[in-house]
């Protein structure tokens, strides 16, 4: 059996238990396989959409988030504070802001654009993205960590374009500024424009 | 409902959700709630069962966010994988299901279903790129991802190699994707600009 052979029937759940279970382990060790299961993954969704969807009744929404509150009634309440977020520049705007347990999700929203600093209890951070356009040709998107008081911190280059995800590098300490511009492509290792967003955790 | 949240990512969302927000997780299912139980509905053709395979998927996802990596794919795609896998287990167990023809795996009527109507536009979009495929990829796929059907059984009910059920399954799949166009950009970027 040539387990390469198995990514569009473990796209659309084809594959006997042992067969599955085979290509998971092959998929850990081959580059290969997980770049085209993740294409044909959303090929294999996109069915999700060709049948009628009937609404479902009421009582399953219920039913879920009853469930879900109840698994998680052991967990620290939620934390919420007051919020402060600053822009750096003209283009940035006051934001909507939403803070959850030890996350914080920040939102500045304009008719095109929305970020999200989603930040981990690690001080990790992801910024999500949706409505950017590309950077322009030779130009690209660079996210800054600014610590207060500190040098901005070169945290990610990213091209735009629909919905961005990135992971920025290393820790968000608190109070520090967390900022996107634009940059000769290949980054700078300082800002040199006006930040399009910019936020403080 | 939380109103704030309705801007968000779905992968902001699923983000918000490992860190036990609730109201991501109601947003992700006002979002995905209904595709995804139209889905497990056509799979498993039981009301009852179909809602289990529902709520199992989104206390999976509830369970298991913070182990979701936006790299590896979209949120949206991993929500209903995870549909998809709890019916087709579903129907799997369901020995009943082995006696039937293949046709019972057909495309129920929309009659009588009040649709939504960016929901009906997504289903005649793909609907349509289906009926653009040569009958054999098409009814591989709709065999396999609607009805549940593994590559093994295919092959045998088909009276098929299973080396020929694969390549269907595959150049199906790939074909598929050339026609609905880059995936990804159907919601999230037509509306922009
Ligand atoms: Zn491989």
């Amino acid at each position: 059996m040539d387990l390469h052979d198995l990514t569009a029937a473990y796209a659309l759940d084809a594959l006997d238990p042992d067969e599955a279970e085979a290509y998971e382990r092959h998929l850990s060790q081959c580059e290969e396989c997980r770049e085209q299961l993740a294409e044909l993954n959303e090929s294999a969704t996109a069915l999700a959409f060709g049948t009628v969807a009937p609404a479902p009744p009421p009582r399953l929404r219920a039913s879920i988030l009853d469930t879900a509150a109840a698994e998680r009634s052991n967990v620290v309440p939620l934390l919420r504070r007051p919020w402060v977020a600053r822009g750096l520049g003209v283009a940035a705007a006051a934001a909507a802001c939403v803070i959850v347990g030890f996350a914080v999700a920040l939102s500045q929203s304009s008719r095109t654009r929305v970020v999200t600093v989603v930040l981990g209890p690690d001080r990790t951070a992801t910024l999500h993205i949706t409505g950017l356009s590309s950077a322009p040709s030779g130009k690209t998107y660079e996210a800054w960590v600014i610590p207060a008081g500190r040098r901005a911190r070169p945290a990610g280059l990213f091209s735009g374009g629909g919905g961005t995800t990135v992971r920025l590098h290393g820790t968000v300490p608190r109070n520090a500024v967390v900022a996107v511009t634009v940059e000769r492509t290949g980054g700078a290792s300082a800002p040199t424009t006006t930040p399009l967003f910019s936020a403080r955790a | 409902m939380d109103r704030q949240l309705a801007h968000l990512s779905d992968e902001a969302l699923v983000a918000l959700a490992a860190r036990s927000e609730q109201s991501a997780l109601a947003e992700l299912y006002d979002r995905y709630g209904r595709t995804a139980y139209g889905l497990a509905l056509r799979v498993v053709r039981d009301k009852t069962l179909a809602e289990d395979a529902v709520q199992d998927a989104f206390l999976t996802i509830w369970r298991t966010a913070s182990r979701f990596v936006p790299e590896r794919g979209k949120a949206s795609t991993w929500i209903l994988t995870l549909v998809h896998r709890r019916a087709v287990d579903t129907v799997r167990r369901e020995q009943r299901r082995r006696a039937e023809s293949l046709d019972q795996a057909a495309e129920p009527s929309v009659e009588g279903v009040e649709e939504d109507a960016w929901l009906r536009l997504q289903r005649e979009r793909v609907q349509a790129a289906l009926r653009r495929l040569p009958d054999t990829q098409r009814e591989a796929l709709e065999l396999a991802y609607y009805g549940g059907f593994s590559q093994t059984e295919l092959a045998e009910r088909l009276g098929q190699p299973l080396g020929t059920i694969k390549s269907r399954m595959f150049t199906g799949l790939s074909r598929l994707r050339e026609q609905l166009g880059e995936p990804g950009t159907e919601k999230s970027w037509t509306s922009t600009t």
